[in-house]
């Protein structure tokens, strides 16, 4: 008995639902943030499943891709929420609510 | 059958911490809840032949993400108190209901779909995800992704430097 790609698409979907549902629950921007990685990793394992049912690499390249660009999500993100921090804002995505330049 | 015991525990252990990170308050206990999550995904792609994909999973993203997370988690240490009393933002429940009509819809989906041979157990597998399997990947088909990627990291790192100069000359102003 081996696995297929349903029980792949299954953990996917749940994982990304979970993310969304963080997402649009929380108001701290690092939870948000943390969610957003939920989301990201729920994409990865369709990607990996698919990769695995079609005998391809591309699906794993294509995951490793979504890597580095989480990173460089996380590594803005979390530059955006210190400089929030520095200058004296609460940490609260329902308070920030005004784009000034 | 082993292969369909590992994958249960590191399905449910996916999906458990996972719902730890939706729901724990303290952001320190959410991004130690996400590890959880992260490794469990490590052993799945294990069980789906990506083991170098399996290896950057816990290297880049629980070695190096999740202690990024952390070191700012405690840099900023004590939050300020939060305005409202609610933990949870506006119209939470109806979020929560929207999400869960989403999830209906995509199991009838996923349940309705005929995508051959979904249903059935993988065939074996090939060289897929060897490191020099994915390796040949990015030298041959997809070269310029793989420059593309180095191009996204130099942007970050550029703009993470011009954010945090902003924000000490921001302090420096008042």
């Amino acid at each position: 008995m081996g696995i297929s790609l349903m029980y792949y698409l299954l953990v996917s979907g749940g994982l990304f639902a979970l993310g969304l549902l963080g997402v649009l629950i929380r108001r701290n921007p690092l939870l948000l943030l943390l969610s957003v990685e939920l989301m990201l990793n729920g994409a990865n394992v369709a990607l990996i499943g698919f990769s695995r049912h079609w005998n391809s690499t591309d699906g794993q390249v294509f995951a490793l891709v979504v890597m580095v660009v989480a990173a460089a999500e996380v590594v803005i993100g979390l530059g955006l929420i210190v400089a929030v921090f520095r200058q004296r804002i609460a940490l609260d995505v329902d308070g920030m609510d005004h784009l000034k330049g | 059958m082993g292969e369909r015991i590992a994958f249960a525990i590191a399905a449910a252990g996916a999906l458990g911490c996972a719902a730890g990170v939706v729901t724990l308050s303290n952001p320190f206990r959410a991004a130690v809840s996400l590890i959880g999550t992260l490794l469990s995904v490590a052993v799945l792609f294990l069980l789906a032949a990506a083991p170098f994909a399996a290896a950057i999973q816990v290297i880049v993203y629980a070695g190096a993400i999740v202690v990024l997370f952390l070191f700012v988690i405690a840099y900023l240490g004590e939050r300020p108190p939060r305005i409202g009393p609610d933990p949870m933002g506006r119209w939470a429940f109806l979020m929560a209901t929207g999400v869960g009509v989403l999830v209906a819809l995509g199991l009838i989906g996923l349940l309705r779909s005929h995508l051959p041979g979904m249903r059935a157990a993988f065939a074996e597998a090939g060289d897929i995800g060897s490191p020099r399997a994915i390796g040949m990947a990015f030298v041959d088909t997809h070269s310029l992704v793989f420059e593309a990627t180095s191009l996204v990291l130099l942007i970050a790192a550029l703009g993470a430097v011009l954010l945090a100069r902003r924000a000490v000359l921001g302090e420096r102003g008042r």
